[in-house]
């Protein structure tokens, strides 16, 4: 399948700082892609690059298999780290607005935006003007106008930041709904925990470096399965076995890390040995693990 | 894409034009331009009427003849005072009593004539409570001088009758060529249309310029610009806005207008000796002129605004430029007498073919008298090319200088915008 989004070796500095370094990407369509990293780590500069705010210095960006141009952008819904309404339009004149501004017809948009209303649950907000609404409504607001003409490709930055849960997880619902639907989808975050929920794909950057890419199986397949928990009771003897590197003991609970290339079968038959086991799990790093070990200190933030 | 672009543009005119035609500053503004203008007409000829000689005064001489030909010359003259009293000679008494009508008030000053030896002209002294205004100095000047000469017409035998009609006052009839014909002009008249244009203008741009900087200001601080970017060229952008504020000019201005003509031709107007726009000295062309270069200078000055607002990254910063804006036209009203005297000398053709100055001087310059054709085409095209090059400009500004918030720009950076994108 041929990639919506295509970054192929690029790079961009600002002034003497390089924001992003020899970055390559691609996003395939129907999928989730997650872009991580430590604030400061170059994401909001490569999103800005593909979406042509920016020109990179150095590589080349396709949208839908072409070189980017601005006709692309119509197929293309933004929604910027840092929110923008124009605080003194009326809610629905706004939302208009924006989408005429991306091909519809002004009652084709009309129409759309009352529909999303409902769907995002403020649609008794849609006459009031924007400056009376609280962060989180404009900020569903902006989600809005991002979605509004139907875009294929999907390019949100930080977009949970600063919603409260249940709002967020509306949000999350509406962004898988749309991937179901066969569109692309981007965000960065520096959330760990969303993007293994809900990213086919991810990249991770630092220092605007792709420090870590590919698909979410395959990235955490590359680490090995060397966390245990134990659940036991007795004697906690077994967590002085030589396959651990680190562990963490709670009462009768251990959250265990092995030696590289360690074999877990040894530990459980020591734990067996020693106490009632009542469980033991071998389990895949988490993305938060990975992105520690990856980033380490090295991050900026 | 072209299609695309102006279908763009279009929308964001609209956006910009139902914004600010909604708003409450609108409603004002419209409303009070006129009263202000209506105010300062009330004002105008209530300082008109201030602008004449000196109602009641005394002429102290110790040569009572020259005295009481002054006081005749004084009432033949543009600006006869309502009593003179002549008092010759003079005793010291009769100074301090004079002194003391002035501290009063009684009158407004006295006038001593001294005969100098062998001298046809006496030593003249006009002592008063407060400085004299133009009109009173040359009210007693040009008595004096004419007391002079009465003396001498006197003792030729001349009679009080002959002399009366040979010293009155005479009316200057004035005509101008206009366009080719020979009119009746009236040279305050002639110009009604200059200082409307400069009034309105200097309105305008201080009403509008400030605020699209704000507004591009406020999509700076808002980031609105981002999303709008992501979707619409700069230049549809920078060229919407203009639009969509030059069209609420436009309607302000209609709105004026339409007042205008409406209190022209109304009966209150009449009873002013005013019937229709054309007795206010403003011609079908003139009026033509007036929205071309209204509109010329306008868009100009607001693209100026546009570049500003896209270089600075707060709204109090907005305050500061907005002297920047307006100097050219504050240099075109220091120089309208020069141009007003000399419209067709060399420093008044260059004024009115460079495009920050050509509104007003061009216009004044055509009130006074028609231009050749090719200074009005060429100062015109300059003109609107110049917008071109502004919003192009400011565009460029808008663009870049959107992503980089937080410090303003420098000069060199600026410059260097302008390659970048």
């Amino acid at each position: 399948m041929e990639a919506l989004v295509d970054l192929d070796h690029v790079s961009k500095s600002y002034e003497d700082k390089a924001a992003v370094r020899d970055l390559s990407l691609k996003i395939e369509a129907g999928s989730m892609f997650g872009l991580l990293g430590p604030n400061g780590a170059g994401k909001t500069s490569t999103i800005r690059m593909m979406i042509g705010i920016t020109l990179p210095d150095a590589g080349k960006v396709s949208l839908f298999g072409k070189p980017f141009g601005p006709g692309a952008l119509k197929r293309v819904g933004y929604l910027p780290e840092e929110r923008g309404l124009y605080k003194r339009m009326k809610v629905i004149d706004q939302l208009v607005f924006l989408g005429e501004l991306r091909g519809l017809g002004a009652l084709e948009a009309t129409r759309r935006a009352k529909q999303w209303a409902e769907r995002l649950q403020i649609a008794d907000s849609i006459d009031k003007r924007t400056e009376e609404l609280s962060k989180g409504m404009q900020q569903k607001i902006q989600f809005i106008a991002t979605l509004l003409h139907d875009p294929e490709l999907i390019i949100m930055d930080e977009p949970f930041s600063g919603l409260d849960p249940v709002n967020a997880v509306l949000l999350q619902d509406t962004l898988l709904e749309l991937k179901k639907n066969g569109n692309a989808v981007l965000f960065s975050t520096h959330r760990m925990d969303q993007v293994e929920k809900l990213c086919d794909s991810i990249c991770l950057i630092n220092r605007g470096e792709a420090v870590l890419a590919g698909g979410m199986r395959e990235v955490k397949s590359r680490y090995e399965r060397n966390r245990v928990i134990v659940q036991y009771e007795g004697g906690d003897g077994f967590l002085q076995h030589p396959a651990i590197e680190e562990y963490k003991s709670y009462a009768g609970h251990a959250e265990i890390k092995l030696k590289p290339h360690a074999n877990a079968q040894e530990l459980l038959k020591a734990a067996v040995s020693a106490a009632t086991i009542t469980k033991f799990e071998l389990v895949e790093p988490s993305l938060e693990e990975i992105f520690i070990e990856t980033v380490g200190g090295r991050a900026d933030a | 894409m072209l299609n695309g672009m102006l279908r763009n543009t279009l929308l964001i005119a609209k956006r910009e034009y139902l914004e600010r035609v909604k708003s409450k500053v609108f409603r004002i503004t419209t409303l009070l331009v006129p009263v202000g203008m209506g105010a300062l007409a009330v004002l105008g000829q209530f300082s008109g009427r201030k602008m004449e000689g000196v109602q009641d005064l005394a002429v102290v001489s110790s040569n009572r003849g020259l005295a009481e030909a002054v006081k005749a010359a004084l009432a033949d003259g543009s600006f006869p005072p309502q009593t003179v009293e002549v008092v010759a000679p003079a005793t010291d008494a009769d100074v301090a009593r004079l002194n003391a009508e002035v501290a009063a008030h009684r009158i407004g000053g006295y006038l001593t004539l001294e005969p100098v030896p062998g001298e046809a002209e006496p030593k003249s002294t006009w002592v008063s409570g407060s400085a004299i205004n133009l009109v009173g100095k040359a009210q007693m000047e040009s008595a004096v001088r004419a007391a002079l000469i009465r003396e001498q017409l006197a003792a030729r035998g001349v009679s009080d009758a002959q002399m009366h009609a040979l010293m009155k006052d005479t009316t200057l009839n004035t005509m101008q060529v206009k366009n080719g014909a020979v009119v009746s002009s009236d040279s305050e008249r002639s110009f009604l249309g200059a200082y409307g244009l400069i009034i309105v203008l200097y309105a305008s741009v201080l009403i509008y310029g400030i605020n699209i900087a704000r507004s591009v200001v406020e999509e700076k601080t808002s980031r609105i610009f981002e999303v709008l970017l992501s979707t619409a060229s700069s230049d549809s952008l920078m060229l919407g806005k203009l639009l969509g504020v030059g069209a609420v000019g436009l309607t302000q201005m209609g709105i004026w207008g339409a007042l205008l003509v409406f209190y022209a031709g109304s009966a209150m107007a009449a009873t002013q000796g005013i019937h229709g726009l054309g007795s206010l000295g403003i011609t079908r062309a003139e009026l033509a002129f007036f929205a071309v270069f209204f509109l010329g200078g306008f868009f100009l000055y607001s693209g100026l605004a546009a570049a500003l607002g896209s270089s600075v990254s707060g709204e109090q910063e907005v305050q500061q430029f907005s002297f920047i804006l307006i100097s050219p036209l504050v240099v075109s009203v220091v120089l309208l007498p020069y141009v007003l005297a000399n419209p067709n000398s060399t420093t008044a053709v260059v004024l009115s073919l460079l495009p920050p100055f050509a509104p007003i001087i061009m216009y004044m310059r055509i009130c006074a008298q028609m231009p050749p054709a090719w200074q009005v085409a060429l100062s015109v095209v300059l003109l609107f090319g110049s917008v071109w090059a502004m919003v192009w400009l400011a565009a460029r500004i808008y663009r870049v200088g959107v992503l980089m918030y937080g410090k303003r720009a420098t000069l060199p950076e600026m410059i260097r915008w302008l390659r970048y994108s």
